[in-house]
C-alpha cells in the first residue's frame, strides 16, 4: 500500500515497517482533515508520509533495474531516485513552517519555502549525475555537492528555526504547543547532518539514515500529537477516540464471532454455530461499545472525566447543603481550566445580551443567563457545553436566589420609600393640626375672650363663657398630646433633644448617653419610637428598677440601646413585633436579648447615608 | 404699651391685637414673616415684640431667629416669643436674658396671666412656660447637676425661672415662704452657685448652668 515494491527485493520487512512508520503521520492528517478541512496542517501531516512512500516507491522501482524483470523505464527511475531522498523533507518543511495556525510567521518567510524544492532539485541533480558518471569526483564537482548539501541543511535548520521565532514570540498557549515540536523539528536537521557525518566516517548507509527518518516519521507527528490533544488544537481527541472505540470494538466483536464458531463447531452444524455467533456478538456489541468508549475516552481525554467528575462532585455537596450554588463560577473556571471564565445570569426584568461566542444557559424556552469563555477553541467549548449541562442544578439555583435577592432588595426599598412617605406624612399632619386647628381653636378663643369682656362681670354668661374657654384650652392641649403622638415635634430640635423629653417623662431612673446627632428624619423617628416603646415595655412588664439608653452614630449606622435591669425573658409578642417592624420599615436590624432573670437589651441598627 | 406681633396665622394676629387693644394696649406694627418683622421692629422701636416662633419663609423657627438678630442688636429689647409647642433649640440662648419671655401660645386665653408676663417681660424680667422650664431642666446626662435636685426642688426651680418670687412660689406651692428658702439654698448649693443678693441674677444663674 504504502512504498511499495516489488517483495523479492530487499528484506522481507521492509514493506511493513515502512509501512508502520508512515501510518501515524497519514492517519493523524487525516483526522486533522476531518476537524479542521479549510486548513493546510491536515495535507502538511498526509505531505509528511506520503512523500517518502513516493521515494521509497521510486527507490525500489529503480533497483529492479538491476535484476532480471525490471519494471518499465526503470534504469530512467533508477537514475532519478537515487538522489531522490530530499524530497522526503517536502511534507516536513511545510509542516514546520506552518504549524499550528496555518500561516507563515511573517512574509519573509516564503523564501525559505521557495527554497526548500530549489535545494532539493539542486541535491537530486548533483547526486544523480554523480551516481551516473562512475569517475573519481573532479574538485569542481565536490564544491557543487558540498554547496548542494549545504545549502539543504541550512534550508532545513531554517524552516525549523521558523518553530523558535514562533515560540519566542508566542504566549503561554502557543508556547505549550510548540514546545515538543520544536524540539523534535529541531532535532531533525541535526540528525542528518549528524547521519552524513556518520556515513563520511564509513557507518553502513541504512543505520546512518534510519535515525533521522525515525525523528521525522515518528517524532514530528507524535509531537504534534501531544500539541494537538494537550492544547486544544482542532477538537481532535473526540474523533479519536471513536475511532479508536469502534476500531477496538470490531477487534473484539470479530474476536467473540470467532471464538463462539470456534466453541459451538464443535457441537452444532455450522449454521447454528454461526447463527448462535452473531446472537451472542450482537448481544455484547453494545455494552462493549460503550465500555470501550468510555475507558477510550478517559485515556484519550483524562481532562474531561477530571473536569465532568468535579463538577458533579460539586452539584453532589450543593445537593447536600455542603456548598454554595453560587460558587460554580469558580468550580467552573478550576474544572475548565480557564480563569477568565464568567458565569452571566438573566436579571429579572432585563434583557441578557450575551456576548458573541458566549454559550447559551436555557431553562425550557428562555435563555436565563450565559457561559463566557476566556480560552475559546472547538474543544474547550465543546467541553464548556458538556459543563454547563452536567452544572444545570446549581447554576439554575443561584440564578433563582440572584432573583430572589434582587427582589428581595427591591421591596426592602419600596418598604423604606413607604416608610419615607409616611413619615412625610406624618410631619405634614403635624404641622396642620399646629398650624391649623389649634391656631382657630385658639384665636376663637380670644374672640370668646373678646366679648366676654364687653359682658358684665357679674352675669351668668361671663362665667359660662369661661368655662367655654377653658374646654377649648383642654382641647388645644389634647390636639398638642395627639399631633405630638402623630410625630413628636422635639423632633425638630434634634433626636437627641427629643429622646432627653422622652426619658424626662419616665417614672423610672434613666441613663441616657446621646451626642448631639445629625440624622435622617427617618431614622430619627424610628429610634425615638422604639426608644420610647422599650421604655413603656420595661416599666410594663419587666419589673426594672432603671434603665439605660445609649445612642450613637458610628460608621453611617445609627444605633440605639435600651437596656433594663428587669425579669428579662421578652418573648417576641405584638409589641416586640411591631417595633421589628418599624425598624425594618428603616431599613435597619432588631436584636432582643432577653435571657430570663438577667434584664432585657434592645439593640436598633438602622444605616443612615446622610 | 406699644406693640408689634409678628404672627403668619391672620386668625391669631387679628385676635390677639383685638384682645390687646381692649385691654388698654397699641398695636404699632404686624408682621407676618420674618424678615418683615425685623424690619418693623427697628423701625417703630416698641415698648415689646411679640413673636410666634414658627413663621415663613421656611416655617420652622425662623421667629426665633428674628428675635437672636433683634437681640443682638438691642439686647435689652423685650421680647415675648410664643410657640405652639416647645422648641428650644434657637432660643435656648436667649432664655434666663432679663426682658424675655417664652409661652406656648394657649396662654393668652388666660388673659390676665397673659398680661402678667408681658409685663413682667418689658420690666426686664423673664416669663417662660411651666412646660418649656420642665424641657429646660430634663436632666440629661448622669453627671448632670440637675439630676441631683429632689423633685420638689426641681419644681421650685420651674417656678424661680418663671419669675416668680419666693413669696409667690410659696403661695403657688402652698408652703412656708422658710421652706421655698431653704430649697433655694439647697438648690444653689447643689449646683454650685455663690448666693447673690439679686434674686433676678440667680434666676440667670440657675438658668445658665441648666443650659449646660
Amino acid at each position: 500500500m504504502l512504498a511499495y515494491g516489488p517483495p523479492s527485493i530487499g528484506e522481507p520487512a521492509d514493506w511493513p515497517v515502512t509501512t508502520a512508520l508512515l501510518l501515524p503521520a497519514l492517519l493523524l492528517g487525516w483526522l486533522v482533515v476531518v476537524r479542521a478541512p479549510a486548513g493546510p496542517i491536515g495535507p502538511a501531516l498526509a505531505l509528511t508520509a506520503a512523500v517518502p512512500a513516493l521515494v521509497f516507491t521510486a527507490e525500489d522501482w529503480g533497483t529492479t533495474a538491476h535484476t532480471s524483470s525490471p519494471w518499465p523505464a526503470a534504469s530512467a527511475v533508477d537514475k532519478v531516485a537515487v538522489g531522490a531522498w530530499p524530497w522526503l523533507f517536502l511534507g516536513f518543511v511545510t509542516l514546520v513552517l506552518l504549524f499550528p495556525d496555518g500561516l507563515l510567521p511573517g512574509r519573509h518567510w516564503r523564501w525559505i519555502w521557495a527554497a526548500m524544492p530549489v535545494s532539493a532539485v539542486l541535491v537530486n541533480f548533483v547526486v544523480s549525475r554523480e551516481d551516473a558518471a562512475r569517475t573519481d569526483t573532479t574538485p569542481a564537482r565536490a564544491a557543487l555537492i558540498v554547496i548542494a548539501f549545504a545549502a539543504f541543511l541550512a534550508t532545513l535548520l531554517a524552516a525549523a528555526s521558523s518553530l523558535v521565532v514562533r515560540y519566542r514570540r508566542g504566549d503561554q498557549l502557543t508556547r505549550q504547543r510548540l514546545r515538543w515540536l520544536m524540539a523534535a523539528a529541531v532535532a531533525v536537521p541535526i540528525l542528518l547532518g549528524l547521519s552524513w557525518l556518520a556515513s563520511a566516517l564509513g557507518a553502513p548507509g541504512t543505520l546512518a539514515y534510519t535515525w533521522f527518518l525515525i525523528a521525522m516519521l515518528v517524532l514530528i507527528p507524535g509531537a504534534i500529537t501531544v500539541a494537538i490533544l494537550r492544547h486544544d488544537l482542532f477538537d481532535i481527541d473526540r474523533l479519536l477516540g471513536a475511532t479508536v472505540s469502534w476500531l477496538v470494538t470490531s477487534l473484539i466483536s470479530a474476536g467473540v464471532f470467532a471464538a463462539v464458531v470456534l466453541a459451538a463447531g464443535g457441537f452444532f452444524p455450522d449454521r447454528v454455530g454461526v447463527t448462535t455467533a452473531a446472537f451472542v456478538t450482537a448481544l455484547v456489541l453494545l455494552p462493549v461499545y460503550h465500555w470501550i468508549h468510555r475507558t477510550v475516552g478517559r485515556l484519550v481525554d483524562p481532562d474531561r472525566t477530571v473536569a465532568l467528575a468535579r463538577i458533579r462532585d460539586f452539584v453532589r455537596r450543593v445537593r447536600d447543603g455542603e456548598a454554595e450554588p453560587e460558587q460554580i463560577e469558580a468550580v467552573l473556571r478550576s474544572a475548565l481550566d480557564d480563569p477568565g471564565l464568567q458565569v452571566l445570569l438573566r436579571r429579572p426584568g432585563s434583557e441578557l445580551e450575551p456576548p458573541a461566542g458566549a454559550i447559551p444557559l436555557q431553562t425550557g424556552d428562555s435563555v436565563v443567563g450565559a457561559l463566557v469563555l476566556g480560552t475559546t477553541s472547538a474543544r474547550r467549548v465543546r467541553r464548556a457545553r458538556e459543563a454547563v449541562v452536567e452544572a444545570r442544578l446549581p447554576i439554575e439555583v443561584s440564578r433563582l436566589q440572584l432573583e430572589l435577592r434582587e427582589a428581595l432588595t427591591e421591596v426592602r426599598h419600596s418598604r423604606s420609600r413607604l416608610m419615607d412617605e409616611v413619615n412625610a406624612e406624618r410631619h405634614r399632619l403635624e404641622r396642620d393640626l399646629h398650624d391649623g386647628a389649634q391656631q382657630r381653636l385658639i384665636a376663637i378663643g380670644m374672640r370668646l375672650r373678646s366679648v366676654q369682656y364687653q359682658l358684665d362681670p357679674g352675669v351668668p354668661a361671663y362665667r359660662e363663657l369661661d368655662e367655654v374657654v377653658e374646654t377649648l384650652e383642654e382641647t388645644v392641649a389634647e390636639l398638642r398630646r395627639i399631633a405630638h403622638g402623630v410625630r413628636p415635634s422635639r423632633l425638630d430640635d434634634g433626636l437627641a433633644v427629643a429622646l432627653r423629653h422622652l426619658v424626662a417623662d419616665s417614672t423610672l431612673p434613666v441613663d441616657l448617653v446621646v451626642p448631639e446627632l445629625d440624622v435622617g428624619e427617618s431614622a430619627a423617628t424610628t429610634v425615638y419610637f422604639t426608644v420610647g416603646e422599650a421604655i413603656a415595655n420595661a416599666l410594663k412588664h419587666a419589673r426594672a428598677t432603671r434603665i439605660s439608653i445609649s445612642v450613637g452614630l458610628n460608621d453611617q449606622v445609627l444605633r440605639a440601646v435600651v437596656r433594663d435591669d428587669g425579669v428579662g425573658g421578652a418573648k417576641e409578642g405584638f409589641g416586640l413585633t411591631s417595633l421589628r417592624d418599624r425598624v425594618a420599615s428603616a431599613g435597619g436590624e432588631f436584636t432582643v436579648v432577653s435571657p430570663p432573670g438577667a434584664g432585657t437589651s434592645i439593640t436598633v441598627e438602622i444605616p443612615c447615608a446622610s | 404699651m406699644r406693640i408689634v406681633i409678628g404672627e403668619d396665622s391672620a386668625l391669631f394676629r387679628e385676635g390677639l391685637s383685638r384682645l390687646l387693644t381692649e385691654n388698654g394696649h397699641e398695636i404699632v406694627g404686624t408682621a407676618v414673616a420674618a424678615d418683615e418683622l425685623v424690619e418693623v421692629v427697628r423701625d417703630v422701636d416698641p415698648d415689646l415684640s411679640i413673636i410666634d416662633v414658627r413663621m415663613p419663609p421656611t416655617m420652622t423657627d425662623d421667629g426665633a431667629r428674628a428675635a437672636v438678630i433683634l437681640r443682638a442688636e438691642s439686647p435689652a429689647r423685650p421680647i415675648l416669643m410664643l410657640s405652639q409647642h416647645i422648641e428650644t433649640r434657637q432660643v435656648v440662648g436667649l432664655v434666663g436674658t432679663g426682658g424675655f419671655g417664652y409661652l406656648l401660645k394657649d396662654r393668652v386665653l388666660r388673659v390676665g396671666d397673659f398680661l402678667d408676663a408681658m409685663r413682667r417681660v418689658v420690666d426686664g424680667g423673664s416669663a417662660l412656660d411651666p412646660a418649656i422650664v420642665a424641657a429646660l431642666v430634663t436632666p440629661t446626662r448622669i453627671d448632670d447637676p440637675v439630676a441631683a435636685l429632689s423633685a420638689r426642688e426641681r419644681e421650685v426651680l420651674a417656678l424661680v425661672a418663671e419669675g416668680r418670687s419666693n413669696s409667690a412660689i410659696a403661695a403657688h406651692l402652698v408652703l412656708a415662704e422658710r421652706t421655698v428658702e431653704s430649697h433655694m439654698r439647697s438648690i444653689f448649693q447643689k449646683l454650685r452657685i455663690d448666693e447673690a443678693p439679686d434674686t433676678h441674677r440667680r434666676v440667670l444663674a440657675v438658668l445658665t448652668q441648666l443650659r449646660q
